[in-house]
């Protein structure tokens, strides 16, 4: 317990360093950022406690805010993720008590679901933080594309670290 | 009572996940408020010292651009002192007044680079490592070698954010040059070198390539300073005022080192137009 606690506090502090030095200054066509740091809260057990999942969501957005001045931005968005990651990792898995203490990932639920599952988070992720950013309606196709283009490379990321993690 | 414990208990889950988005949204509205501000930005200790080592390692990189522009703003600016000197050694014999040179260092420059920056957001922000104790305060003007780039906005001790003029919440004073037609500089969105000049007056005489400078109505910038050239008028139902089509001159995707300018009579002025408006 100890040593995993320690190596989630290290993945924390990692993804949001990567994400605020490195992915902020990487957009691709004008339109899409890769948006790694949720990977820490797709890879959180699923039977940790609720109100410690939606604080280290709450944490990990307001960590992120703070260092690329978007205040309450990613903090919001993060919140309302981890609220939702429970319910979209059981549309895609058996309730199986085995794999409830595990983080999820390719070893744990398959190639195939653990695609879903990733994509799905990046998907709703993306749409939110775009949608309150730009808070006005009247450019929607253009809020959409940029989701859409930063949802893609967020799950290509993702699953490339994934599936590395995993062979090793 | 013990019904109300177990209700809260029961359903703790979702007060802490309202609260959490309570305390996001306050953060998401309120982001103008500046005492607070300092902790939630970048300029804050940590952040600056995230940002201050990963440009010490990044800033080689850039070191070749960097001197390139350096090199031609300096033979620029080298030919720019040689004529002035001239003209300067003719007024002398004319100018004894002390206030004439009090003027003419009204404004000062204080050198920082740039360490953090954004411009893929609607309102971008990006962070200097100069702050309060190096003279920076917040409300002072930005420029880089090209042009204006924006205005500081929160100081923290060694570091300072800066509101880039990608920010749709900010608007900048800016004429054409040479002429008296000023309107507000608004950036949309989108695409980094472009912004718009809006309610400049529908009679103003333009030609496209014209220079864009600032307007030197406020404190903030002095008159004169580059922004942009004119690519052309966009079209509007409004009957009275042009919108016109900026190409800006910064490259905001690149900023290395810029100009924090300090002007000596800021104080005095504001203090000035207090009084004003409280008569």
């Amino acid at each position: 317990m100890n040593k995993s606690f320690i190596s989630y506090i290290l993945l924390f502090v990692i993804l949001v360093l990567i994400q605020v030095l490195l992915m902020n200054h990487i957009v691709l066509f004008n339109s899409a950022v890769c948006l790694i740091f949720i990977y820490f809260l797709i890879k959180l057990p699923i039977n940790l406690a609720p109100n410690l999942l939606l604080t280290l969501g709450f944490l990990l957005g307001l960590s992120v805010d703070i260092l690329s001045d978007t205040p309450g931005l990613n903090a919001l968005c993060c919140t309302i993720l981890a609220s939702l990651k429970k319910p979209v990792f059981y549309a895609y898995e058996q309730h199986d008590d085995q794999k409830r203490n595990v983080a999820p990932s390719i070893g744990t639920m398959g190639f195939l679901n653990f695609s879903k599952y990733i994509f799905s988070l990046s998907a709703i992720y993306c749409l939110l933080a775009f949608f309150v950013e730009y808070v006005n309606f009247t450019e929607v196709v253009q809020i959409l594309i940029k989701a859409g283009g930063s949802t893609l490379f967020t799950f290509l990321v993702i699953l490339a670290i994934d599936s590395l993690i995993y062979k090793n | 009572m013990r019904n109300l414990l177990n209700f809260l208990i029961k359903y703790s889950t979702w007060f802490v996940f309202t609260f959490y988005v309570l305390i996001s949204c306050i953060l998401l509205v309120k982001s103008s408020d500046n005492h607070f501000s300092l902790y939630m930005s970048s300029a804050n200790a940590i952040g600056g010292a995230i940002y201050r080592t990963s440009s010490e390692v990044t800033d080689y990189f850039g070191l070749l651009s960097v001197n390139q522009r350096l090199q031609e703003s300096n033979a620029k600016l080298e030919s720019e002192v040689l004529n002035l000197r001239q003209q300067l050694s003719q007024y002398k014999v004319l100018a004894q007044d002390s206030s004439e040179s009090e003027r003419m260092n009204r404004f000062g420059y204080i050198g920082a680079s740039v360490i953090n920056n954004s411009t893929r957001h609607p309102r971008n922000h990006f962070t200097i490592d100069r702050g309060s104790s190096d003279g920076v305060e917040p409300g002072m003007g930005v420029v880089d070698q090209s042009g204006v780039v924006g205005i500081v906005d929160v100081t923290g001790k060694k570091t300072s954010r800066v509101i880039s003029l990608l920010n749709q919440n900010q608007h900048f004073s800016a004429k054409v040059k040479d002429t008296p037609y000023v309107g507000s500089l608004t950036w949309r969105g989108d695409d980094p070198s472009i912004a718009f000049l809006e309610e400049v007056p529908r009679h103003a005489k333009f030609h496209i390539g014209d220079t864009i400078v600032t307007s030197g109505f406020s404190t903030t910038f002095p008159e004169g300073i580059d922004i942009g050239t004119v690519m052309g008028k966009v079209k509007t139902t409004d009957d009275t005022f042009l919108i016109l089509k900026i190409r800006l001159a910064s490259n905001f995707k690149t900023l290395g080192t810029v100009r924090v300018i300090k002007d000596a009579l800021k104080h005095e002025l504001d203090s000035l137009n207090s009084i004003g408006t409280y008569e």
